[in-house]
């Protein structure tokens, strides 16, 4: 019961954050479509950390379907699940090393990457157009740039869940 | 707080940036006289314009669930308006060189430059 309770609260919050980033127009800065803070990010890797991998699924699909249904559009739902899959997987696989071979950063990074490469997939997939990837490299280097933001108020809110609330 | 970069963490670094730089060379495109856009919506080519003979400002009009309109000028090419959501296509602004591209992803449309000697169907003068 208290699992449930907090995958939803998990889900409201990674909502919020989704909404929130949306008036922070990064695409104006760099106008290449599917560019933002990615936020969202932190509630997965907490998800990941602190909870289990079937609730990091289940709060990652909630949040794209949700998010897809109230500002995005229903085309947004395939490309933020592609890409929001195969940040889960990498940064699943990632974790592994953590402490060892890498950190919080890394691992941010390492998912801000594959979410981008996931996005640029679906898109030439569904578009059925490869000219897209010309867009790739300017993802990547902004995502990485966004991950380490990202992976900065993650390991603020670890620290404090740890030190406050466990 | 564990704020300690670990070598993994440089690894995946070096090779995001690296594999970017080695994508931005191979799609890096010599600027050529000769342009032509194409546009395509869905994988289908609604039209393709060659941009050095433009003289007067073209205006493609596409429809779909979020119709639009992509004005052509000489050496440029640009959404000037569309329905879209996001507006990321509009605020992309024109592009100008082979190997560049606006998108409008609820829209499917690709607008693609490219260079050199391609083939056209439609010469606009």
């Amino acid at each position: 019961m208290k699992k449930i309770a907090l995958n939803g609260l998990l889900v409201s919050l990674a909502l919020v954050l989704a909404f929130m980033e949306r008036f922070i127009p990064l695409d104006l800065l760099v106008p290449v479509p599917g560019v933002k803070l990615g936020l969202a990010n932190v509630v997965t890797m907490f998800a990941l950390f602190f909870l289990d991998v079937p609730s990091a699924i289940v709060i990652t699909v909630l949040r794209c379907v949700l998010a897809s249904f109230m500002f995005g559009g229903m085309t947004s739902l395939f490309y933020s699940l592609a890409g929001a899959f195969l940040a889960l997987i990498t940064m699943m696989v990632l974790k592994l090393g953590y402490d060892r071979i890498f950190s919080i950063v890394g691992i941010s990074i390492g998912g801000a990457a594959a979410h981008n490469t996931g996005q640029i997939i679906m898109a030439s997939i569904m578009m059925r157009n490869s000219a897209v990837f010309a867009y790739l490299p300017f993802l990547l280097l902004t995502g990485m740039a966004t991950g380490i933001i990202t992976s900065i108020v993650t390991m603020y809110l670890f620290s404090f869940y740890e030190k406050t609330i466990k | 707080m564990r704020l300690k970069i670990k070598t993994g963490d440089i690894f995946v670094a070096i090779a995001i940036v690296v594999s970017s730089v080695l994508m931005l060379l191979s799609f890096y495109k010599e600027n050529t006289a000769e342009k032509t856009a194409v546009i395509t919506q869905n994988g289908v080519v609604l039209r393709k314009i060659r941009l050095d003979l433009v003289t007067e400002p073209i205006d493609i009009e596409y429809g779909g669930d979020y119709p639009g309109k992509i004005v052509a000028e000489k050496d440029k090419i640009r959404f000037y308006h569309a329905d879209c959501p996001d507006q990321v296509c509009v605020n992309t602004g024109w592009i100008t060189r082979p190997g560049q591209i606006a998108v409008c992803l609820p829209a499917g449309v690709i607008i693609k430059i490219e260079g050199g000697h391609s083939d056209f169907d439609i010469i606009v003068k």
